[in-house]
């Protein structure tokens, strides 16, 4: 028996508080972003006439740049996330004990749970110039206190929250495979690893894009990691936002900068997972 | 007359364009099991939730004890229902799940405990009221469950598929305790089900419902019997089916033309015109060329097939059709497969109904 | 050939896992490693003297103080009001049978996805246009804005695993919708709702993004003042403090797996062992 009238009833007070909380500051967001800015003060003109300024001012190549740089070093931090969050994922679900599985959890659980600051402080500690593993950029050819350098840190410190993040979706993905079916190609005469891709990564797949895509929206959204470890070299929208309110206080152009970035996020987000949703249903998975 | 506990009278339900339930009528008397029998999707369960008040009929009207209920929630009602899944709540008790029902519908605090410690020896479980629900094992939640739903001692007890968690020996136990313990609290009780053993086995009367109509209302010997629809003799126990073209004049034995030759029928409701025969494999026998039968139909034995006590006989006939008779393994000589034999049956075994149903 | 490929898929599959540990792992050893370092000054890893004088410098440093108890005071009070209201929606999202059911529910739940600063931004906008300038009302503004989503989505996800024959079993035992709420569905979506507050509490706790528009030079948050001192100067108190975070945060995962079970959050599965 549904009572259409206690469930409204319960949903009221959500509405009451989230609402105003949500609708005010993105529409008085958007009303400031049209408002066109004036140097000294802060916040946009208010006598003024509404003008697409601040937006037009973003399709600067100069500006252009940073949503680049903010999409490109999400993308790598996601993929390399992906590839090391996977196994980790399998491993959990189907090769630990429980006391294993319990200890694994709990420290990805654990590294969500700890303050973002603190982990890219310990990232910048560890790789950074007096750090025990200072050579690690080397690896790649870069030198540490180049560009490089800077972005490879700022892709360090994504991955240190995109990996817990990645493996305990996959890890809910995963524990929904029956594992008879890597068991039948097995007997079937598959080798393992044909097996672990022909089987597990591809029916995988729909919590692979899922756990990309919340992986690549925290990324792209990210303040603290380039804040702290950027160096400036690398600098991610939310950092310019920032910067717009705090350095020189042009509203006008953060609030524009902002509702970019919230229909870029929103849409990536929202847009990618229906696809992803949609496409496998029809599949009929 | 009777009275009736519950009377349902032409109830509707649709869900978007399909009747789910259509235009459904039964009652049910005082201290009566009635089962709900069908295939799944043929309503059965939807009849279960609007008496039980978890959908509300868009026609007709629902009377549990004189009281049209069918606008009522379902706490405003009162009857018993056993989940399918039980639906012990995990969080409580034995003795927590046994009192929330007499606590909602206000029985007296000093009350509850002598009568969870009654209902409990009733069902036979004495002394479990600190158990969790997790701690018993699948019958002993099943009995835990009627517990719970008998304490208030509902108007109605509507039990839903009460036996299908459980394995197959334990389900026979089951079923003649539910029986007994039903019996018991003299309550009337609907129980939904798609098993027809299960349905024969526990119910005075049975209910058959198919594509959200009733076929059949009828006790469970009658309903095996004398069924009124090909979906009827189809859905209930095993038949050999003979189509042909049934010639009488009205009320008097006629003759059904068919493909094998001219059979013999009893007078009946039936129209002339196309009709199929059923004979159930336990009223088809081999016989001796000469014995006297009424029906005589040749037949080329093709396979046997032990079931148990019994045995399976497939074999043909003339035209092809394959029919299967029940005779007793006693011993007896039996025909190898590819001998030629002869299979009779009486007149009153033979089952005239309309050719135009749904089934086959 | 079959089997040198298995052995080497097996390497690579250990060889990333191995690397999945180390990662997450060092940085942290590194961190509490570090607090203990005697010098003055950030020098070469590791230090060859230990001492406590880190601890005893953030211990004596208000400034930390001031900020830890407006963070403990903000999280508390923006996850009671965010579990409150976040799991009343859930539950009445996962009765309700209405039209545009899904549309709420991603509204609701919309603040995981718009970045951080844009909503710090935008409430800063809200509260000023609202005549609110004290930064306590704002931050909470803000707070409640980012935890309830949280608590929301994961008492939702342990509604799902509710059977809804419990429901309708306390409505027919006569039970109203109401008490069967809170007698039967409460009750057994509380792992859910105690896992979505601890998400929620964390969240707020650790937030910079939307706190950084919203203190003021009073009211601080313990992460903002982080932040400002490791602009200022990189010595080695934040170490000290970090080991403070990372104890809470284990003392946190050991009693959220206690109360709740680390299952709550990863589920057990359809095929769970």
């Amino acid at each position: 028996m549904r009572r259409p009238s206690l469930s409204t009833a319960l949903l009221w007070p959500a509405l009451l508080v989230m609402v105003p909380l949500l609708l005010g500051p993105l529409l008085l967001l958007a009303h400031e972003s049209l408002k066109p800015f004036v140097g000294g003060r802060i916040g946009g003109d208010e006598s003024g006439a509404l003008t697409l300024q601040n937006y037009a001012q973003i399709a600067d190549p100069q500006y252009v740049r940073y949503f680049l740089d903010t999409f490109r070093v999400g993308l790598l931090a996601t993929a390399f996330a992906l590839v090391l969050g996977f196994p980790v994922a399998h491993f959990i679900v189907r090769r630990a004990g429980p006391t294993m599985r319990r200890l694994m959890v709990g420290g990805l659980v654990g590294t969500l749970f700890l303050s973002i600051i603190v982990r890219v402080y310990a990232i910048a500690m560890t790789f950074g110039p007096h750090g025990p593993l200072s050579d690690f950029s080397r690896l790649f050819g870069i030198s540490a206190s180049s560009p490089d350098g800077a972005e490879l840190m700022v892709v360090l410190g994504l991955l240190n929250s995109t990996l817990p993040l990645v493996a305990l979706t996959l890890i809910g993905t995963l524990q929904n495979i029956n594992p008879r079916l890597e068991d039948a190609a097995l007997s079937l005469g598959a080798p393992r690893w044909k097996t672990f891709f022909q089987i597990t990564v591809a029916m995988s797949l729909p919590g692979i894009l899922s756990a990309a895509i919340i992986a690549y929206a925290f990324c792209i959204s990210n303040l603290v990691v380039p804040m702290l470890v950027g160096r400036g070299f690398i600098v991610f929208v939310s950092n310019l936002i920032y910067f717009r309110f705090s350095e020189v206080a042009n509203f006008p152009s953060g609030a524009a900068l902002s509702m970019v970035m919230m229909v870029i996020s929103v849409a990536l987000f929202y847009g990618l997972l229906s696809l992803v949703r949609s496409h496998w249903q029809e599949a009929g998975k | 007359m009777i009275q009736s506990v519950l009377d349902l009278q032409h109830v509707t339900k649709r869900f978007g364009d399909t009747a789910a339930v259509d235009n459904v009528t039964f009652e049910v008397a005082r201290g009566e099991i009635v089962a709900l029998l069908g295939p799944s999707g043929c309503g059965k369960t939807t009849t279960l939730r609007m008496i039980a008040g978890f959908e509300q009929p868009d026609e007709g009207r629902i009377f549990i004890s004189g009281v049209d209920v069918a606008r009522k929630a379902p706490y405003e009602r009162n009857v018993g229902l056993v989940f399918q899944d039980y639906a012990l709540f995990p969080h409580m008790s034995v003795a927590q799940n046994i009192a929330f029902g007499m606590k909602n519908r206000g029985v007296p605090a000093r009350d509850i405990a002598p009568r969870i410690a009654r209902v409990l020896e009733q069902v036979r479980l004495p002394g479990i009221e600190g158990r969790r629900p997790s701690q018993l094992s699948g019958g002993q939640q099943q009995r835990v469950a009627l517990a719970r739903a008998l304490v208030t001692r509902p108007d109605v007890m509507l039990l839903d598929e009460p036996l299908s968690n459980l394995d197959a020996k334990l389900r026979l136990e089951l079923r003649h305790e539910i029986r007994a313990i039903l019996a018991t609290f003299d309550c009337t009780s609907i129980i939904v089900t798609h098993d027809q053993e299960e349905a024969m086995g526990l119910a005075d009367r049975i209910v058959l419902m198919n594509k959200g109509r009733i076929e059949q209302v009828d006790t469970p010997v009658g309903l095996y019997q004398r069924p009124q629809t090909l979906f009827a003799a189809d859905f209930i126990g095993h038949a050999n089916w003979i189509s042909g073209t049934l010639a009488r004049r009205a009320a008097e034995a006629g003759v059904v033309e068919t493909k094998v030759g001219g059979i013999a029928v009893a007078p009946g409701a039936v129209a002339d015109g196309p009709v199929t025969l059923c004979i159930r494999p336990e009223r088809l026998a081999i016989v001796a060329a000469d014995a006297p039968a009424d029906t005589r139909l040749a037949a080329v034995v093709e396979r046997l097939d032990p079931v148990g006590a019994d045995l399976r006989i497939w074999s043909r006939l003339g035209d092809g059709t394959l029919v299967q008779s029940l005779e007793k393994n006693v011993g007896r000589a039996l025909p190898a497969p590819g001998v030629g034999v002869t299979l009779g049956f009486k007149v009153a075994d033979c089952i005239v109904l309309p050719a135009d149903g749904a089934a086959r | 050939m079959k089997r040198f490929a298995d052995a080497l898929f097996q390497t690579a599959y250990l060889s990333l896992v191995t690397l999945f540990v180390a990662f997450s792992v060092i940085p942290v050893v590194v961190a509490v490693v570090l607090s203990f370092d005697a010098r003055g000054f950030v020098g070469p890893f590791p230090p060859t003297q230990f001492s406590l004088r880190w601890y005893d410098r953030f211990l004596a440093d208000s400034y930390y103080h001031d900020g830890l108890v407006t963070s403990l005071v903000l999280a508390t009070s923006a996850t009671f009001i965010a579990t409150v209201v976040g799991a009343l929606a859930a539950i009445g999202l996962h009765h309700a049978t209405f039209r545009g059911k899904g549309l709420i529910q991603a509204a609701l739940l919309s603040p995981l996805v718009i970045p951080n600063v844009v909503l710090g931004f935008g409430v800063l906008i809200f509260a000023s246009r609202l005549g609110i300038l004290d930064g306590m009302t704002r931050l909470m503004m803000g707070h409640v804005l980012i935890t309830f989503p949280y608590v929301m989505r994961t008492t939702a996800a342990s509604l799902v695993g509710i059977r809804a024959s419990y429901y309708e079993a306390a409505l027919s035992l006569g039970a109203k919708p109401l008490g069967a709420l809170w007698q039967v569905t409460l009750p057994l979506a509380r792992t859910g709702i105690i896992a979505g507050a601890v998400f929620g509490f964390v969240t707020s706790f650790d937030d910079v993004g939307v706190s950084l528009f919203l203190t003021d030079a009073f009211t601080f948050t313990l992460p903002v003042a982080i932040l400002a001192q490791m602009r200022a100067n990189l010595d080695l108190t934040i170490a000290a403090l970090s080991v403070m975070f990372i104890v809470a945060t284990v003392l946190i995962i050991v009693i959220l797996d206690r109360v709740a079970g680390l299952d709550a959050i990863t589920g057990r599965g359809v095929y769970g062992r």
